[in-house]
């Protein structure tokens, strides 16, 4: 797979160093991936799409789409950008906003853009407000057709800043079907957002960004499968057999049928199996325990030592409420 | 280019859609209806044989056909300048801290576009928002007097190609402060300081006389030559319209490059700018 964005070492301080936005990050994403950027407030998330779209210059490092430094122009030719809180000029009816993206992005041919406007305003349901100015749009409203505006020039790697952001339910779930058609179509999803189940539900791969530092990066499969943490489906009638597996493991826990258990490592997991199989217990499964992405990241932060994380999370916890 | 002339026609119909540009557009409208409806010239051989103002019989007027045109059009030519260029300043300062207003600025630098033909499409988009009005008020009264009257005369336009290059340098100022405080009152103050010390840096010989220290002449002889000279290209377009002769074109030069100097400023400005 190519690799479509890259960055080195980026770092960005700001107030004279007070603040550091980003540290040394480092990140890469394959073609044809959905990627997540996690991390609370504060945490460098903007900086660091800013820096790639070359809105802002890093202190040192570099960062580069399609292998084109992220300052020039050229770079953004097939990207596509739906930033968070932005503000459309609202004297443009939703149509000549296209019309007019559609320009700045180099499509030449007014038919083409009229077409794919047309084409996009369809795909996020505001094709019948297509004539009407965009200061009477709902923030939902605003939101799809940011996001048509990102997609117009059909480009191959899209960034968007929490793109379900004043959308209600329905919108979320169309929004996310949308991206799932988008990297069938083969296309990058950068996508930053506060909702981590929604993260969670369309991402390949994930990376936690905490004051300024890149704590984790993998799949959602790797943050959310614990290598310590398994549950075993066998029964567990004797309570001295479950104090003996408990010698052997740093937890043990036994009920309808379920052993859950906390091993230090692979061999401790071993030993515990074996002592159920000297004991004649029939094991039916193992399965490594696997965990919420919110479970994940809550506990990255958490160990990275972060005091005031019920603060950070309020609002966050709060959105993922009403989504449900 | 392409994308130049995008910023700029976007400009442009933003521009239409404020009420300042349709205030213009409407005071030069009803400028041009008098002067097509009401002033009634009645020319025998070139001669001024009659003339009425809504209806009333204007007595007393004894002059040439061509000085009551000339001195209508110098009469325009002065507004424009004056009052004209007071509401294009005020119509165009939020052009650009717009355009860099948070939420804004971020979805157009996305798109594969530089800074610098963002910068240019904006300032052509507003220079053409005033281009157009100078122009209409200009090319209409002109055209208006010269069929009533049969006196054509060229100088006049001449008069609104100054108006707005002496614009386009006082905007070049406020695009370049726009981009630095990102503020349309700091803008708009800064272009009315311009026009409002200009005609006493003019004077500053006068002014010199009052002053004992000579820190204070070099200062003021510093701001002189890094301001742009509209009192002085004022007063070129009132001799411009009086086929009076030129005895210095350097103020519309000085001025016009030191319109490419803050223009170019803006730019490195906008360049080396995190948003």
């Amino acid at each position: 797979m190519n690799e479509v964005i890259a960055t080195q070492n980026l770092t960005r301080h700001f107030s004279r160093g007070r603040v550091k936005a980003l540290q040394g990050v480092s990140v890469s994403v394959a073609s044809g991936k959905i990627f997540g950027l996690l991390g609370p407030n504060g945490a460098g998330k903007t900086t660091f799409i800013k820096i790639l779209l070359g809105l802002q210059r890093p202190d040192t490092g570099t960062a580069t789409l399609f292998g084109i430094p992220a300052s020039d122009p050229s770079a953004r030719k097939h990207v596509g950008y739906l930033p968070e809180n932005h503000r459309f000029p609202e004297f443009l009816t939703g149509a000549a906003l296209l019309d007019y993206c559609g320009r700045l992005s180099g499509m030449r041919d007014k038919q083409t853009r009229l077409q794919r406007a047309e084409i996009l305003l369809k795909r996020v349901k505001m094709w019948e407000w297509r004539s009407t100015r965009t200061k009477k749009y709902s923030k939902g409203m605003v939101q799809r057709l940011g996001l048509a505006q990102a997609l117009l020039h059909d480009p191959q790697l899209i960034f968007l800043d929490e793109p379900t952001d004043g959308v209600d339910p329905i919108g979320r779930k169309e929004i996310r079907d949308l991206l799932l058609e988008l990297k069938q179509e083969g296309k990058t999803i950068f996508l930053n957002s506060h909702l981590l189940s929604e993260v969670e539900m369309i991402c390949d791969e994930v990376a936690i960004l905490h004051k300024g530092q890149l704590l984790r990066q993998g799949t959602v499969h790797e943050l959310t499968t614990s290598d310590k943490r398994y549950r075993l489906h066998a029964h567990i009638g004797d309570a001295e057999l479950l104090q003996q597996i408990r010698t052997r493991a740093t937890t043990a826990e036994a009920q309808n049928g379920h052993l859950d258990v906390v091993v230090s490592n692979v061999q401790s997991l071993n030993d515990v199996i074996d002592l159920l199989r000297q004991h004649q217990v029939l094991i039916q499964a193992i399965m490594p325990h696997r965990q919420s992405l919110e479970d994940s990241f809550f506990q990255t932060i958490q160990g990275a030592g972060t005091s005031d994380l019920n603060n950070v999370f309020k609002t966050d916890k709060a959105e993922q409420e009403v989504s449900v | 280019m392409n994308k130049i002339w995008a910023v700029s026609y976007y400009t442009f119909r933003e521009s239409l859609a404020r009420k300042t540009f349709i205030g213009f557009f409407i005071i030069s409208s009803i400028v041009l209806a008098i002067l097509l409806l009401a002033i009634n010239i009645d020319a025998v051989d070139g001669a001024l044989a009659g003339l009425s103002i809504f209806g009333k019989e204007a007595r007393g007027i004894d002059m040439e056909l061509s000085k009551l045109v000339i001195g209508i059009e110098v009469g325009l030519a002065t507004a424009l300048f004056t009052a004209g260029l007071f509401f294009s300043i005020f119509a165009t300062a939020s052009l650009v801290p717009n355009m860099l207003d948070k939420g804004n600025i971020d979805w157009l630098l996305a798109k594969p576009i530089s800074r610098e033909a963002l910068l240019v499409g904006r300032y052509l988009g507003g220079l053409l928002v005033v281009a157009f009005n100078v122009f209409y008020l200009v090319a209409g009264a002109w055209l208006i007097l010269s069929i009533k009257t049969g006196v054509w005369h060229l100088p006049f336009l001449l008069s609104g190609v100054l108006i707005i290059a002496i614009f386009a340098v006082i905007y070049a100022f406020m695009v370049f402060l726009g981009v630095s405080v990102q503020n349309s009152a700091v803008a708009i103050m800064g272009a009315y300081l311009i026009m409002f010390f200009s005609p006493m840096l003019v004077e500053r010989d006068r002014i010199y006389a009052l002053l004992s220290n000579k820190i204070w002449q070099w200062l003021l002889d510093g701001i002189y030559y890094l301001t742009p000279r509209t009192f002085e290209v004022g007063v070129m377009v009132k001799d411009t319209v009086l086929m009076e002769p030129i005895a210095s074109w350097s103020p519309i030069w000085h001025s016009l490059a030191l319109g490419v100097l803050f223009f170019s400023s803006a730019v490195l400005l906008l360049k080396r700018k995190n948003f």
